[in-house]
């Protein structure tokens, strides 16, 4: 954590992975994407699905190795999976660990640590308070909501205060009102934390509520970042705000012209 | 909770109509259709039940079976679950033993009961034996496909919280296996059921199985349909006590695991 604390910026450089290498199934996903993600920064990223986002998450979370390049932060090379960048997954259900209440979800992390069972459970409490779920703190996870199980999720990343969250199109299988409920709580809470946060989403509305920069990504394969939008507009967003609205048009305009139609003809 | 009491109420009632139709029906075929020395009345089956259950004789050799299922059983499925679990989590172990467990699995523990006297002779142990070897084919089956199936998502998210592989594997894989292991001990106790029954039939002096081929030198065979019903009574009630063990804890699982 001490050695960590001194990075400014996550970057990745020049970085290529292939899946297969070799084989009649070979998928040469990105070929030499570079990104620089600043400390503290809200950043999406948008592309079509099969683009390789999800790769790129991967990869900064330390779950796969790139053939080529390097990913860091800081100085400090990224190499594993580490608490200082946790994953909130779509796939909530299977994230979770089911046999385990929610608070004893939350404190899972804490738990590895060793950490005594009271200070685990002081703090898991703490975050569910947090994110709202304090109520259902001796549910188990088939016992939530689509939405609350994400509020669970969420809060079993921020108890360990990861300076990265890694966020997988986490409000997708979200019903339209709940999602963006959880994308207000979302903003709320980074806000006040300020970590650094890479969310993932395919839908352009979604990334210019949220994100400080929307990077949008070319098509698979041998993807690449291909462009970036700075978003300078306080929160909470609505998609009707002026420089919003201008900056979806273009955005949107962006996505199909990668994806090759048009939708508004 | 009235349309609980309602629904068991219904369920029971369609339970009874059941079993009653099948008495019927077997109270017919005995009355018209078959000699009393061969079909026993279920009048007759009760009458010696009930004097087999008085006389303390039925208890005995319910309770002697019992006691033979539980040992092989609990031995079975303490080693099923762990040559499952290593299975599941060292390929090569796996590679090495999937072969021997197809040879293995259409070997049902009948066959092995002339094997397991010569080896363990007419005492216990070989049914003790007999017992194991067809629990522990089941549970490491059930627990290698298990621990297999832990979805990568929660593997991965079990690493990027903190877990090392030690913990990823008793904190995160051995509970995401927990359906496919209860699932395999309630199909594992029908097979043990089958087994002690074999066992028994040869080279026994006490136990269900006993009775059964007892009776069958008597001529006796209102004592083999105690002993049959007996059977179904014992594993059905066995079976059900199981059920409603296990249904909390699958409750958990059921959203996203197999079916049971």
């Amino acid at each position: 954590m001490s050695q960590a604390a001194s990075w400014d910026a996550l970057t990745l450089e020049n970085v290529s992975l292939t899946f297969n290498a070799g084989k009649p199934n070979e998928y040469r996903a990105l070929a030499g994407t570079s990104i620089t993600i600043r400390r503290g920064e809200f950043y999406c990223l948008l592309g079509p699905s099969g683009c390789g986002k999800s790769t790129i998450l991967n990869l900064v979370a330390g779950f796969l190795r790139p053939d080529s390049g390097s990913i860091r932060m800081g100085n400090r090379e990224i190499e594993g999976a580490n608490t200082d960048r946790v994953v909130v997954f779509q796939d909530v259900t299977n994230a979770l660990l089911p046999w385990l209440r929610t608070y004893e979800n939350v404190e899972f992390g804490l738990s590895l640590q060793g950490l005594p069972r009271t200070e685990t459970t002081r703090r898991a409490m703490a975050y569910l308070e947090l994110v709202g779920l304090k109520d259902h703190a001796r549910k188990f996870p088939y016992e939530l909501s689509g939405g609350m199980k994400q509020r669970c999720q969420l809060a079993r990343a921020l108890v360990l205060e990861p300076q990265v969250l890694l966020m997988d199109e986490p409000f997708a299988a979200l019903d339209a009102i709940t999602k963006r409920i959880m994308q207000k709580e979302l903003i709320r809470i980074w806000q006040q934390y300020r970590m650094t946060v890479i969310y993932i989403t395919h839908d352009v509305g979604e990334a210019l509520l949220l994100g400080q920069k929307i990077a949008i990504m070319r098509r698979g394969p041998a993807s690449a970042v291909k462009e970036e939008f700075i978003i300078d507009q306080p929160y909470p967003r609505m998609i009707t705000d002026e420089s919003v609205a201008a900056a979806y048009v273009k955005a949107e305009a962006s996505l199909q012209a990668e994806v090759g139609v048009s939708l508004n003809a | 909770m009235p349309n609980q009491l309602g629904h068991f109420l219904y369920r029971a009632s369609i339970a009874a109509i059941s079993i009653a139709l099948l008495i019927f029906a077997w109270a017919m075929f005995a009355r018209f259709f078959a000699y009393p020395d061969l079909v026993p009345s279920p009048w007759d089956t009760f009458d010696t039940g009930a004097q087999m259950l008085s006389n303390g004789e039925l208890l005995a050799h319910v309770g002697i079976s019992l006691e033979r299922v539980l040992i092989g059983y609990a031995t079975g499925c303490i080693s099923g679950v762990l040559i499952g679990a290593l299975m599941g989590r060292i390929r090569i172990v796996s590679q090495l033993a999937d072969p021997l467990l197809q040879l293995a699995r259409p070997i049902s523990p009948v066959a092995l009961v002339p094997l397991s006297i010569i080896w363990f002779g007419i005492g216990d142990m070989s049914r003790y034996f007999i017992i194991f070897y067809g629990v522990v084919i089941i549970m490491i089956i059930n627990t290698a496909a298990g621990v297999a199936s832990t979805p990568n998502i929660r593997l991965n998210a079990a690493r990027c919280l903190g877990a090392k592989r030690s913990q990823i594997f008793w904190r995160v894989v051995i509970p995401s296996a927990v359906p496919y292991i209860l699932t395999g001990m309630r199909v594992a106790l029908g097979f043990a059921f089958m087994g002690i029954v074999a066992a028994e039939m040869i080279a026994a002096q006490s136990g269900i199985g006993y009775l059964i081929m007892q009776s069958r030198m008597l001529l006796r065979t209102d004592i083999m349909f105690v002993g049959l019903v007996t059977l179904g009574i014992v594993g059905a009630v066995i079976d059900g006590l199981f059920k409603l063990a296990i249904d909390r804890t699958m409750k958990r699982y059921m959203e996203h695991q197999v079916n049971v």
